[in-house]
């Protein structure tokens, strides 16, 4: 292979590509964020990879799906199978372990992880992610949009980082009680969310970008936590009010004793 | 087996902070850090470190013949240490640090000493996985005795969760 | 979080083994082998009680499977990953001033015996 392959990407550091390449980066969700997600990550030569869909292609899915045509909705290929190809493609030497689950089911190898992308639709995936990111020490990068609205429709979305030591998405306002009482409330009611190919690529090239930067360190930011909203009709993405106005300083809502295997404490 | 040693960018840049400062007499210095176990797939086993004790000036014992030398002080306060974290099943790492750049392994010194204090870690903490964890100036190496184990296994990886990242792979120099 | 002594003891006579377990902001007090109304299957089960408000509810009584009962009850929680176990729900809202761990077990599982 060319020393020419990474020539544009040199401004990251002299040995960008080997750190990147040595992290292990997992992505549950291979819709439409994750499989952007998995397209950059493959461009910019990550390595390791632990992936999570068990869903197929449709042709609804045509509209945002990357990497996905008119023979894979006809076929039904997997989104895992679309997710590989799309790697190995670029990355011939990668290591992907897929699973056609959800993550909740092999929990297992993602804890090997340095790095989660979550690309899941619903408050409650998002709170379990994290929470096992923060058990088994993993910087938790999630992404996620929604359209509201009827008269006039209005795009929104975020990209979030979760770290531990740093502010959880508790913390940071996004995560709260009374969203996910409202997802509980709407179970099996949820029909299907609006969803288009720009916000998530918006998202999911930011959320790559955070990845790269806490793996090289580029920027010299050192982030322990961020939150950037996204208004799909303004078309900006900007740190969000809540975080701005945030008075809390240490995250309250994960204990040391929360790391590892859960300990039942017999009584 | 598959073995992992997880620690936060936080702990490690404590830890690294504390072995560099010099020692009145000893050569280098010695610490202990606390590790909680995770599963992995085929009974791999993942090692999340927790917090760091720092072994006071006054708890080496003055010995040149050895980078560090800790005394009885330090080994009972590390044993109390591993009979407390019994119900959370927390293991107890022996750590020092290498001071030069890529990869390291235990020295001759390491290799005859530093185990002879496992069976006795096992003994008070039966339920968790104690070890040897060597650092270097940009690596890192970790050696964990199952329960029960009277062998090492060698950490394939050691990760540090910080912002940088840090991957530091058994087998592959920085 | 801790619980009085008295309702930890008292609520142990409901299961096999009671213990503790933290996560989040919450104990889960897990409860092997819990004894089931009857005409449920399995008749016993693991389970995990929640005494504090999540995802809605006051309380929630989640199981280790999904339980057969003479009543069709609505589970709209499966899956859920607390202490690094799926778990499964049903919709029950038990609503009582101030009870003791016993009640608030039992008026759960009353979601079981209880046709609304």
């Amino acid at each position: 292979m060319s020393k020419d392959r990474y020539s544009r990407q040199s401004f990251l550091g002299g040995n960008a590509e080997e750190l990147i390449s040595r992290c292990t980066i997992a992505v549950p969700g291979l819709g439409g964020g994750g499989s952007h997600i998995v397209q950059q990550l493959a461009h910019i030569g990550f390595q390791r990879y632990v992936l999570y869909d068990f869903d197929v292609v449709e042709e609804s899915n045509l509209n945002r799906l990357v990497g996905a045509n008119l023979t894979d909705a006809l076929a039904e290929t997997p989104k895992l199978h679309l997710a590989k190809k799309m790697i190995y493609g670029l990355q011939p030497n990668a290591t992907v372990r897929g699973f056609a689950c959800k993550w909740q089911e092999k929990p297992e190898p993602l804890r090997e992880c340095q790095i989660v992308v979550g690309c899941v639709d619903s408050y409650k995936g998002r709170e379990e992610l994290e929470i096992a990111c923060r058990r088994y020490l993993m910087h938790y990068i999630d992404i996620g949009m929604d359209v509201h609205g009827k008269e006039r429709p209005v795009i929104g979305g975020q990209v979030v980082q979760s770290s531990h030591g740093g502010l959880c998405m508790r913390c940071m306002g996004f995560l709260t009680d009374e969203k996910l009482a409202a997802e509980a409330a709407r179970y099996g009611d949820a029909g299907h969310r609006p969803q288009v190919i720009w916000p998530n690529g918006v998202l999911a090239s930011t959320a790559v970008g955070l990845a790269v930067d806490l793996i090289t360190n580029w920027t010299r930011n050192s982030r322990s936590h961020a939150y950037l909203a996204y208004d799909g009709n303004q078309g900006t993405l900007k740190e969000s009010l809540t975080l701005r106005n945030l008075a809390i300083k240490a995250c309250p809502h994960f204990r040391d004793c929360e790391v590892g295997d859960p300990v039942f404490v017999e009584l | 087996m598959k073995v992992q040693i997880k620690l936060t960018g936080a702990l490690h840049a404590d830890i690294i902070r504390d072995l560099a400062r010099p020692h009145p007499f000893a050569a280098e210095r010695v610490g202990f850090v606390f590790g909680r176990a995770g599963s992995l797939t085929d009974h791999g086993r993942l090692i999340l470190l927790t917090r760091y004790h720092s072994i006071p000036d006054d708890q080496y014992v003055e010995d040149h013949t050895v980078g560090a030398r800790i005394g009885s002080e330090a080994l009972t306060w590390a044993m109390q240490a591993v009979y407390h974290g019994r119900p959370a099943r927390e293991g107890i790492f022996h750590l020092h640090l290498h001071g030069h750049y890529g990869e390291t392994g235990m020295s001759a010194t390491d290799r005859r000493e530093i185990p002879r204090l496992i069976p006795g870690f096992q003994s008070v903490g039966r339920d968790a996985v104690h070890g040897i964890i060597i650092l270097s100036a940009d690596h890192g190496s970790g050696w964990v005795w199952p329960q029960s184990g009277t062998e090492p296994i060698h950490a394939d990886c050691v990760s540090v969760i910080g912002a940088p990242v840090g991957v530091f792979d058994r087998g592959r120099a920085k | 979080m801790a619980y009085p002594t008295e309702q930890i003891e008292d609520l142990k006579r409901y299961c096999a083994k009671l213990s503790a377990l933290p996560e989040g902001q919450v104990t889960f007090l897990y409860m092997q082998g819990l004894s089931l109304p009857a005409g449920c299957q399995p008749s016993v089960c693991d389970a995990l009680l929640c005494p504090a408000a999540r995802d809605g509810y006051p309380s929630r009584l989640y199981l280790s499977v999904k339980v057969a009962s003479p009543y069709a009850r609505n589970w709209n929680c499966s899956n859920a990953r607390i202490g690094e176990r799926n778990w499964f729900a049903f919709s029950w809202k038990v609503d009582l001033n101030d009870p003791t761990l016993t009640q608030l077990l039992i008026a759960h599982l009353n979601g079981f015996a209880k046709e609304k």
